[in-house]
């Protein structure tokens, strides 16, 4: 099957064409030559979706979350699943026949840590499911091409960068300031980091809803439909300065039916892409009878906003917001991406737990503690400034139970007032020691310390 | 007289020094300085202990999500981190590492000035060259309130800052600032101008 561009190129072929040499981006008459007795077909991405969605379908009734990037591609978080099916073998093999009961033999699933990753195993594996242990030694071998950008690969080339091995080899800083963020997102890639950017919570509900008095069954209505509720939700976000990768399209039937599907790009929705996903979606239902009797409402909403989707409040300007990602891009670049980092608030009873790190432009992982929880013995606030990264330990004069003296580097400071000791019991179950913490205020700053096994630990400075 | 703002702030392309000793309170004055830039992007702490603790920033109102801490352990890397980050953030406070060269600062300064990001420069130990800063803060006085030999607990603390340079008018005053550790840092009241005799950075 090849595109309808004016040079078309290979988007998919059959097995029998693959093993003719037939590959992906080649050009028709290259390809037509290897396969002499062959069809090709053009590409019609409605056909496609609407063949495609018994196996979304078969994925979804297996696995949730399925997000479709393609007709004939889909992505599935699978972190939660690996526990139920246990493991990752047993996993591919209940979808590989899922997929094959939905839509016969011819699929391939790959299995690695990220969806760029996981989209070139799914392509190089063959019948049997390819899991990838390790991305980036995977990725090694894989030509530049892969990364989809044409001029971008024209100059890897040109430099003597063939493989994908060969640009993660590179260090990154170069990169960053040959190519802008277009190289820094390619080593990534190739790096095996594409965790997708961070997806960015809306303050309030952004979906747009259309209801239809009497039910859409004509294909016409449904394309005119698709496009006006696209349009409708882009044109609301484009006054917020956001965009979104992800969209959940939901259908109401006449007879009560709900069908929801959730679609993914790499690159920021516009209005004309997510029409046409929107669209094909929606095709797909009409003609599988997903949606008997008609569709009699329909939502599009945003699931999460990311990259050129960040969201922005009244004061902020969209150049500024640019500007910034790049600077601290180029900060990251210069010093690895875990100097860059942000944090969130999580429960905890010491100011060291109370912070969920992640490094910037990632996706928050969950938090560990829950933040309403009361944390009984946590220390009270304000908070201090300063937090060393391990408790360091502290010279103190005690006088009749109380701390009289403290020594800070080479002085020794006179205490000039005390709180505490709040009693920390900790994990007894797990041997953890009880402390006492103290706060400890001294003519050269506060601190907060804590007084374990007899010794005096500080673990903040009120600076 | 001179006239003061009722709060302490950041302005577009000035930088700002705090000098003074570790304890003095003056990392969270910076935060809340950075709070009024957060409300329009995003501001940077760069970090050079990896001892910063976020959470003093958002008690001082900074939205987590407009903060980003950049842990740069490396005196060599400093300098070019700093330009890096003032070419596209708004308000960063940069703690200085010990052996900063004086030409280093004073081209960071005028890279603040052309690229109107707001500087807050706070040197771990020693003080800024003079005419770095725009405004200079020096801790004089610390009193912390609420601990009470065993009882009570922190509840916050007053503190006297000198301030002085070019935006001061190149004179010295002593400032009073209340932090009650769970909003915006005051200034409370303005004292006298310090002693004749001492001349503005």
């Amino acid at each position: 099957m090849v595109d309808k561009t004016a040079t078309p190129r290979v988007v998919a072929f059959n097995q029998p064409a693959r093993e003719a040499g037939v590959r992906l981006g080649m050009r028709r008459p290259e390809a037509e030559v290897l396969c002499p007795g062959g069809t090709t077909l053009e590409q019609d991405h409605a056909t496609e979706s609407l063949t495609f969605e018994p196996v979304a379908a078969a994925v979804e009734e297996l696995i949730p979350r399925v997000e479709v990037a393609d007709p004939g591609l889909l992505f599935v978080p699978i972190d939660g699943a690996l526990r139920y099916y246990g493991g990752e073998q047993a996993l591919v093999a209940v979808l590989s026949r899922a997929i094959e009961e939905a839509a016969g033999v011819g699929g391939r699933i790959g299995v690695a840590g990220g969806p760029f990753a996981a989209r070139w195993a799914a392509e190089v594996a063959g019948e049997e499911p390819l899991i990838v242990e390790d991305d980036r030694q995977f990725l090694a071998s894989l030509d530049v091409e892969v990364l989809g950008r044409e001029e971008l690969v024209a100059t890897f080339r040109w430099l003597g960068i063939g493989t994908l091995g060969e640009l993660a080899s590179l260090p990154r800083p170069a990169m960053l300031s040959r190519f802008g963020t277009a190289g820094l997102h390619a080593h990534r890639l190739a790096s095996g980091e594409d965790r997708p950017l961070e997806p960015r919570g809306l303050p309030e509900d952004p979906s747009v809803m259309e209801r239809f008095e009497e039910p859409l069954v004509l294909l016409e209505q449904v394309g005119f439909a698709a496009r006006a509720l696209s349009h409708r939700l882009m044109e609301a976000m484009a006054e917020s300065g956001v965009a979104p990768h992800r969209v959940e399209v939901s259908a109401q039937a006449a007879d009560g039916t709900e069908r929801t599907r959730v679609w993914r790009s790499a690159d920021p929705f516009t209005d004309e892409t997510l029409a046409e996903r929107v669209w094909w979606q929606l095709r797909a239902w009409n003609e599988s009878a997903g949606i008997p009797g008609g569709i009699v409402q329909l939502t599009l909403a945003p699931a999460d906003l990311s990259g050129e989707g960040r969201q922005l409040t009244l004061l902020e300007d969209v150049s500024a917001r640019i500007e910034a990602e790049r600077a601290v891009a180029r900060v990251q670049a210069l010093l690895g991406p875990d100097a860059v980092m942000e944090g969130r608030l999580q429960g905890g009873r010491d100011p060291i737990e109370q912070v969920r790190w992640h490094r910037w432009g990632e996706v928050p992982p969950p938090l560990e503690r829950d933040p309403g929880a009361p944390w009984p013995g946590s220390t009270p606030g304000p908070s201090p400034a300063l937090v060393p990264p391990e408790p360091q330990l502290l010279e103190v004069e005690w006088d009749g139970g109380m701390p009289s003296r403290v020594r800070l580097r080479s002085r020794w400071e006179p205490v000039l007032n005390w709180a505490g000791p709040w009693r920390k019991l900790g994990r007894w179950w797990q041997d953890e020691p009880q402390v006492d913490r103290y706060q400890v205020v001294t003519s050269a700053g506060a601190l907060l310390c804590e007084l374990r096994n007899e010794q005096m630990f500080v673990i903040g400075v009120y600076d | 007289m001179l006239s003061l703002p009722d709060r302490l702030t950041l302005e577009p392309g000035k930088v700002i020094g705090l000098v003074g000793p570790p304890g003095f309170g003056l990392t969270r004055v910076g935060m809340s300085m950075l709070a009024d830039s957060s409300r329009t992007g995003p501001v940077v702490y760069l970090d050079v202990r990896g001892w910063v603790n976020p959470l003093t920033a958002w008690e001082a109102g900074i939205p987590p999500e407009r903060l980003i801490i950049v842990r740069c352990f490396d005196r060599l890397l400093w300098p070019k981190a700093t330009a890096a980050l003032l070419e596209g953030i708004r308000a960063v406070y940069a703690e200085v590492p010990p052996g900063v060269r004086e030409s280093v600062l004073r081209r960071l300064a005028a890279l603040a000035r052309s690229r109107r990001s707001a500087l807050l420069l706070h040197p771990l130990s020693g003080d800024l060259p003079a005419g770095v800063a725009y405004v200079r803060y020096q801790g004089r006085e610390v009193a912390w309130e609420g601990p009470d030999a065993g009882h009570g607990r922190l509840t916050g603390r007053r503190l006297v800052l000198e301030a002085s340079g070019k935006g001061m008018s190149g004179i010295e005053r002593v400032i009073e600032v209340e932090d009650d550790g769970a909003d915006v840092v005051r200034m409370v009241s303005r004292l006298a101008a310090a002693p004749a005799g001492r001349a503005a950075g």
